[in-house]
């Protein structure tokens, strides 16, 4: 399998003095879900940021579909936040136009693309609604939507669950793997909880505390579609655990 | 509505006190005349020609404060707000300087400018561009850092940021300032005007009250209360229209 995305012998360098990453090479298979976890102030997101064209390395290379990414490239990569990004000024609808609207689309394709969006992520009707009228986890639908409407093969998520309420976490983690499944897309995906990096994931790579490096990759070998009662099993929570002593090591 | 029908019935309260009390002699008229004689006298001050000339002036100042002081203190506000350095050096001055009632200065104003058109529009905009600066700042402070980031990582170009991002985020703030900014250009003119002047409203105010003239001094303040409320509720309106969002 052509790998989506590539990064050799990565580092990075606060202010010229503090070490944030060490050497990380990693290489995301193209339409794989890959999940990194790691304890607080890692370096997973700045990672992300860098993955996204956001940030700039001090050392190394990343390649993105075969050519690096010096700055954000929607066409190439969709970056997913928390809920609280959406724009409180826009309508649901308007919110996942907005991609679109920085580009120039024409109005009606631009409304026919975010209604199919708005569809996908099951949140048809609600596309008036401001985001203060809607509840955490269709907010965060929306989100999912805003990040996919402009199609593009590679989905960053930067702990994108992490404010929701653990009920509204799992149906969502679940709702991405069904999105996921019908578009094929390259993700990866930052996490605190290790049930679901294992629920989620094809391959976790765990991260030590800063500086931050690649300590583990666990292949998760689960069946899909994943199910709930997954959970309870003993492959599992194996799979958990491992993850787990990991990061208690890392910490 | 019952909440409604309580507001009126206050202000029912209030006017018809003001009527009766001195119609029937239980506060003297002499120092607070019945509203039906101010309403009268209010009617004839409009008609003069020195009292309209009184009142262009006064708004020719307002008005020039006004557009020198907002454009002015947005522009510094933003650029402290925005630029590290200058924020570190400028913010813990301007905070101090807010602190001092600015209508100390005004003998200054005098001194260097004379009893003066200018001096008033220098003063009122002086006083002013002190609270468009430090509202601008907070207003650009205001802005979360994800909003601007999600813009970025779209592709989002600068003028883009700033018209996408920035000025829909900041508006309902902006509007708060200039209703606000507003508030305290009236005041600077108006009191410009009553320490020392030879024309504008502020100035017929002081000298109606020097001379007793009780039913003149209190038209004066119905006029001047009706146009500041004017223009507070129409600001105050399209805050609101802009910042259903605000929830």
């Amino acid at each position: 399998m052509s790998a989506a995305i590539e990064v050799e012998g990565l580092s990075h360098v606060y202010g010229g003095t503090v070490p944030a990453l060490e050497d990380i090479s990693l290489r995301v298979p193209a339409g794989r879900f890959t999940v990194i976890v790691g304890p607080s102030g890692c370096g997973k997101t700045s990672l992300l940021m860098m993955l996204a064209g956001l940030r700039t390395q001090t050392r190394g290379a990343i390649t993105c579909l075969g050519k690096p990414i010096p700055q954000p490239d929607p066409e190439r990569v969709g970056v997913i936040f928390q809920e609280a990004s959406l724009y409180p000024w826009l309508t649901s609808l308007e919110n996942i136009e907005f991609p679109l609207s920085l580009r120039g689309t024409p109005k009606g394709e631009m409304r026919r693309r975010a209604e199919a969006m708005l569809e996908l992520v099951g949140l048809t009707g609600f596309g008036g609604r401001y985001p203060h009228e809607l509840s955490g986890g269709m907010k965060q639908r929306v989100s999912i939507a805003r990040g996919l409407v402009q199609d593009p093969p590679v989905l960053l998520m930067d702990e994108p669950f992490a404010a929701l309420d653990e009920q509204t976490r799992m149906t969502m983690g679940h709702e991405l793997l069904r999105i996921w499944s019908t578009t094929s897309k390259t993700v990866v995906f930052i996490t605190h909880s290790l049930t679901e990096a294992v629920y989620l994931a094809d391959e976790v790579l765990v991260m030590s505390a800063r500086p931050g490096r690649i300590i583990d990759r666990i292949t998760i070998d689960l069946p899909r579609p994943r199910t709930y009662e997954m959970m309870a099993t003993d492959v599992f929570g194996r799979l958990r655990d491992r993850i787990w002593r990991q990061i208690r090591k890392a910490d | 509505m019952k909440v409604i029908v309580a507001r009126l019935a206050l202000l029912a309260l209030v006017l018809a006190a003001w009527q009766l009390l001195p119609s029937r002699g239980l506060v003297n008229p002499l120092l607070l005349p019945p509203l039906g004689d101010v309403l009268q006298m209010l009617g004839e001050l409009v008609q003069r020609a020195q009292v309209r000339e009184a009142l262009a002036v006064s708004a020719a100042e307002v008005l020039l404060a006004f557009l020198i002081a907002v454009p002015l203190g947005a522009l510094l506000g933003v650029l402290i707000a925005e630029h590290d350095y200058l924020g570190e050096v400028f913010k813990p001055a301007l905070f101090v300087v807010f602190a001092i009632p600015k209508s100390i200065f005004l003998p200054l104003f005098i001194l260097v400018l004379g009893v003066s058109f200018q001096q008033k529009v220098a003063y009122a905009a002086f006083t002013t561009t002190f609270v468009v600066l430090m509202s601008a700042a907070a207003a650009v402070e205001s802005v979360k850092q994800d909003y601007l980031l999600v813009a970025r990582s779209y592709g989002a170009t600068q003028l883009q940021l700033v018209t996408r991002v920035y000025v829909p985020s900041m508006l309902p703030l902006l509007l708060e300032t200039l209703r606000i900014s507003m508030i305290f250009n009236f005041t600077g003119v108006l009191i410009a005007e009553m320490y020392a002047s030879r024309t504008g409203i502020g100035h017929l105010i002081a000298s109606w009250g020097e001379n007793f003239q009780m039913k003149q001094l209190f038209a004066g303040v119905i006029l001047l209360a009706a146009a500041a409320i004017l223009f507070n509720e129409t600001l105050r309106w399209m805050e609101h229209r802009v910042s259903t969002w605000r929830a």
